[in-house]
């Protein structure tokens, strides 16, 4: 008997119990898949969180536009930082106006009284106490700078608050990943069990029972592998439809391009060998409930 | 060869039997013939190597079952067939799904080969046509001979029937004689576990030899010229296999 033609025992012997199986696991895998990739790509609320935080540095007057731009260039290179854009003292007075609007005397008495300034986003993963630290205290030892607003006060906080989302979001993924799991030892039980007298036919006739679970373990895993390749292939493309189709989203989540970032891909893989390995995992569990 | 030195069962607290000596050649049919309750499953699941005996040894082509290698039992039990005295049917399951089943167990068999085989070796049987009719609706001697066309699809070299030639009924005796001399005659081995040996077969069998509460009759099988030794018996020998036993 070769292990090869036992591969696809459960096929052979329970196609509709098979094909009932996978029916269930293609839309819990696929959203199991999308989940992931939303969190990969937003990191829980870091994304979110650091759309909305800037800090601003404050320039003294008169600060040439040149300098003023020269400097922002240098603080972007800040490994925390994702953007500094330095603001001009009028496209500042532009946007004190827009914001509260019929102020226009406060400039009649002597010229513009908004300093210009650098506006300083960090990225996602490095919104920290210790990296908004850094660049503050760079940009505090620069003569130029009048003046750094990064809300120290506020941020332990905001970070705190980050921290809860983001354990929660995960939290949320690995109850479902557990639901997920348990509705394939579930489904693997199920079979197995009904299956038994299949097994003791084959036990009986000098096929060891180690060899089926092991043949079993392996066919569900490789099973499960390909649909969730499937599936994962199915929501990246969804996502990536989504935020093509709703650009306001990639401040929440991400940019499309991001879905084929090493770490996205790694994470994706990740999934991969994890939802194998509980395929596998069920089914040798499923094989141990049958021969009780 | 099957042989079985000294063999002893204990169960329920008693000694079933003890000592029993038991040889069955190849290419012969054998009927061991004991009484209700005697132990007659047991001793085929003994010789089939699937129960250790607790006291003797069973002996397969000069290799302990038991006490050799667990290839060589394992390479046994897959020349095996074994049709036993009772069955746990699945709801649903078809006698198809029978032949798969066993296919699989001879390590499978492509789809249009398993039809054709299914197809003939079923109306060997008398059922022609029935792999698609579920296994909780057969009468006992359909189920029974579904079974046993379902266990030679694979071939096996040696063949275990529990109760076959009463379950099968009447009306299906002589066609299982015919089957049985016709799978001996091509080097098998055949063992029957009955309760009673039908009178035509008694006759022609003879005495037998006691053994234990067993009283064991090897069925003569004639030399038919141009016999070649084979797997098992395919569809297109049915009618040869259906000689009468007398």
């Amino acid at each position: 008997m070769s292990g090869k033609s036992l591969l696809g025992i459960d096929w052979r012997l329970a196609r509709g119990s098979v094909l009932r199986d996978s029916l269930l696991r293609i839309p819990l895998l696929a959203l199991a898949a999308f989940a992931l990739l939303g969190l990969l790509l937003s990191g829980g609320a870091n994304r979110f969180l650091a759309s909305r935080y800037a800090i601003t540095a404050v320039l003294r007057t008169p600060v040439p536009p040149g300098e003023g731009e020269g400097l922002a260039r240098k603080v972007a290179d800040l490994p925390p930082v994702r953007s500094a854009v330095y603001k001009h003292p009028e496209a500042a007075w532009k946007e004190f106006l827009l914001a509260y609007p019929g102020l226009d005397s406060l400039r009649g008495s002597g010229g513009n009284p908004i300093p210009g300034y650098i506006e300083i986003r960090l990225r996602p993963e490095r919104l920290t106490a210790a990296d908004v630290a850094r660049v503050t205290s760079v940009l505090r030892a620069v003569g130029s700078v009048e003046k750094v607003l990064a809300g120290e006060e506020q941020l332990p906080r905001l970070l705190r608050v980050r921290r809860f989302a983001n354990i929660l979001s995960w939290g949320v993924f690995g109850a479902f990943a557990a639901l997920l799991s348990l509705v394939f030892l579930f489904q693997e039980r199920a079979r197995a069990v009904a299956l038994a007298p299949d097994f003791a036919f084959l036990a009986e006739r000098g096929i060891p029972p180690g060899r089926v679970a092991a043949c079993r373990a392996a066919g569900a895993a490789i099973s499960v592998l390909l649909l969730s390749t499937l599936c994962v292939l199915l929501s990246g493309a969804v996502l990536r439809g989504i935020l093509i189709r709703y650009p306001s989203l990639e401040s929440l989540i991400g940019s499309p391009d991001d879905l084929l970032l090493l770490q996205t891909l790694s994470g994706l893989a990740a999934f991969l060998l994890c939802a194998t390995g509980i395929a596998a995992a069920s089914s040798l569990l499923g094989f141990r409930a049958s021969r009780k | 060869m099957i042989e079985g030195f000294r063999l002893g069962v204990f169960s329920r607290g008693t000694t079933l039997w003890d000592g029993v000596d038991l040889a069955f050649g190849d290419g012969s049919a054998w009927v061991v013939l004991g009484p209700a309750s005697s132990g007659k499953t047991i001793l085929l699941s003994v010789l089939r190597g699937e129960r250790q005996p607790d006291a003797g040894d069973v002996v397969v082509s000069g290799e302990s079952l038991f006490r050799g290698s667990r290839s060589a039992a394992r390479s046994f039990r897959a020349s095996c067939g074994h049709v036993p005295d009772r069955f746990a049917d699945a709801p649903g399951q078809t006698v198809g799904d029978l032949f798969r089943l066993s296919a699989l167990a001879g390590g499978g068999m492509k789809g249009k080969e398993l039809r054709e085989r299914q197809e003939g070796l079923l109306s060997m049987v008398g059922l022609a046509a029935a792999g698609g009719w579920k296994l909780a609706t057969l009468s006992t001697s359909e189920r029974v001979r579904a079974a046993l066309a379902a266990e030679l699809l694979r071939g096996p070299r040696f063949l275990f029937c529990d109760g076959v030639v009463a379950g099968a009924g009447n009306t299906h005796r002589e066609m299982l004689a015919g089957l049985f001399r016709a799978l001996a005659r091509e080097g098998n081995t055949i063992i029957l576990a009955e309760r009673q040996m039908p009178e035509r077969w008694a006759t022609a069998a003879g005495e037998g030899a006691p053994a234990g509460p067993f009283r064991v009759y090897r069925i003569p099988v004639p030399a038919v010229s141009g016999g070649g030794a084979g797997a098992g018996p395919g569809p297109e020998d049915a009618p040869d296999r259906k000689e009468a036993l007398t």
